[in-house]
């Protein structure tokens, strides 16, 4: 089990500079302190213990293969990892190895967001402030799409259809929304 | 509910593309065009990166989840799979890590390292030196993992020559890339043969030692290092492609 401490990110740390140097067996340490929070992301995507699963043993072993990108200087290693996990769930998602529609995007929002776990190592505070706060300056219909998108891989045919507005009012949504996102963030800095 | 409702500017151009992109909102076509810039300009990756990681706190509301406990006997499956396949670049690497850690224990072993900057074209490099034997040139093909990028060696024995053309790689600012020169045989040392310049191609003479040491069957290594190249000239970092010398 993971937890937020100090230790655990050092012992990922650790780990993760090993495995960038290509020894394979730091990929088990990597795994049991990670692997909570990485399938979580899974899950949320693709909707599907089973392909969640098998995205999970793509997403370590494309890590073991990539290992040597992975930069202490610029990420701390859960974050890089998270983002890692989510992108390569998304190019399951949009390659149509998963059916979608098993689950309606509407019954996915359902799905509780729930607070991370006390025994979940945390990304960055600050910075999770920081979006969070800025998430919350947008419209109501803006930062909706915005979530669901980046949460549960909606495309902006999706989003669309969930909303019931025209594809191109979808998209304009979004581009705004990012602008003023990024306008905040910037502010934030 | 309508567009114009909500103002503001919407992002365009590259800050669009690279929001997007980060999202995971891009498909089809432009999705394809995106990754592929995202291999050749830094500059445009550094915008997506900046993107991802702002946007990443956002994960931290997803609940985490226990995935069953065959996942991981299913990683370690493949990769003993995956070692086996993939054993001559695993058995260099494992020279290679040999020699990191020999190194990083011996002066020694730092004596005997060579130190060498490839020149940038469009500089002269100086007279040719005089053909000496007629040797056919020996070449090299190194791809780079998950792209169709190579870089492509060209060594000529008649002038200790070494063409290097790296002209799809950039520079992430943060690394360099470096060639290393694996001799047949046990126990030989790897040998620096400089710095990669990415988007150039270059020319550099060998010395007569690193000369007698490009033969047909070498193996060439191009391992990540921090800028200005590996601390150690006698141990490689990380190695991420490889090719073999041949002669043609």
């Amino acid at each position: 089990m993971t937890e937020a401490s100090p230790e655990s990110q050092e012992r990922l740390k650790t780990a993760m500079l090993r495995l960038s140097k290509g020894d394979s067996d730091a990929l088990e340490a990597v795994y049991r302190l990670t692997r909570v929070k990485l399938f979580g992301i899974c899950l949320r995507i693709l909707h599907d213990r089973k392909e969640a699963e098998d995205a999970l043993q793509d997403v370590y072993i494309s890590l073991w293969r990539n290992a040597s990108r992975y930069d202490a200087s610029r990420a701390s290693p859960i974050a890089w990892l998270a983002t890692f996990a989510r992108n390569r769930a998304i190019d399951r998602l949009r390659v149509g190895k998963v059916r979608r529609g098993a689950v309606p995007v509407d019954e996915a929002l359902a799905l509780p967001d729930g607070d991370p776990a006390a025994d979940e190592m945390l990304i960055d505070a600050e910075r999770s402030a920081r979006v969070h706060t800025c998430l919350d300056t947008l419209d109501d219909p803006q930062r909706g799409a915005i979530r669901t998108a980046f949460l549960d891989g909606a495309t902006y045919a999706e989003l669309a259809e969930r909303d019931g507005v025209p594809l191109g009012t979808m998209k304009s949504w979004i581009r705004r929304g990012l602008a003023r996102l990024r306008d905040c963030m910037e502010r934030g800095e | 509910m309508s567009a114009e409702e909500l103002d503001g500017p919407e992002l365009t151009g590259d800050d669009r593309l690279a929001a997007e992109y980060a999202m995971g909102l891009l498909e089809g076509e432009e999705l394809l065009a995106t990754r592929g810039r995202m291999a050749r300009e830094p500059q445009f990756a550094a915008l997506v990166g900046t993107w991802e990681q702002q946007l990443m706190p956002l994960l931290d509301d997803i609940a985490g989840a226990e995935p069953s406990p065959e996942v991981w006997d299913r990683i370690a499956g493949e990769l003993g799979q995956v070692a086996e396949q993939e054993s001559p670049v695993i058995a260099l690497q494992r020279r290679v890590a040999v020699w990191q850690r020999v190194a990083a224990g011996s002066a020694v072993a730092a004596v005997a390292a060579i130190a060498m900057l490839f020149v940038p074209a469009g500089q002269t490099p100086g007279p040719a030196p005089a053909p000496r034997n007629d040797a056919p040139p020996m070449v090299a093909s190194i791809p780079i993992a998950d792209t169709p990028l190579r870089v492509g060696l060209t060594y000529l024995p008649d002038r200790d020559e070494l063409l290097v053309a790296a002209d799809g790689l950039t520079a992430d600012g943060v690394h360099d890339h470096e060639l290393w020169l694996m001799p047949p045989g046990e126990g030989a040392a790897p040998q620096s043969l400089g710095l990669v310049a990415p988007g150039r191609q270059t020319r550099v003479t060998l010395d007569d030692d690193l000369a007698r040491s490009m033969r047909d069957g070498a193996q060439i290594l191009l391992s990540v290092e921090p800028i200005g190249g590996a601390p150690d000239k006698s141990a490689p970092g990380p190695v991420v492609a490889q090719g073999t010398l041949q002669t043609i």
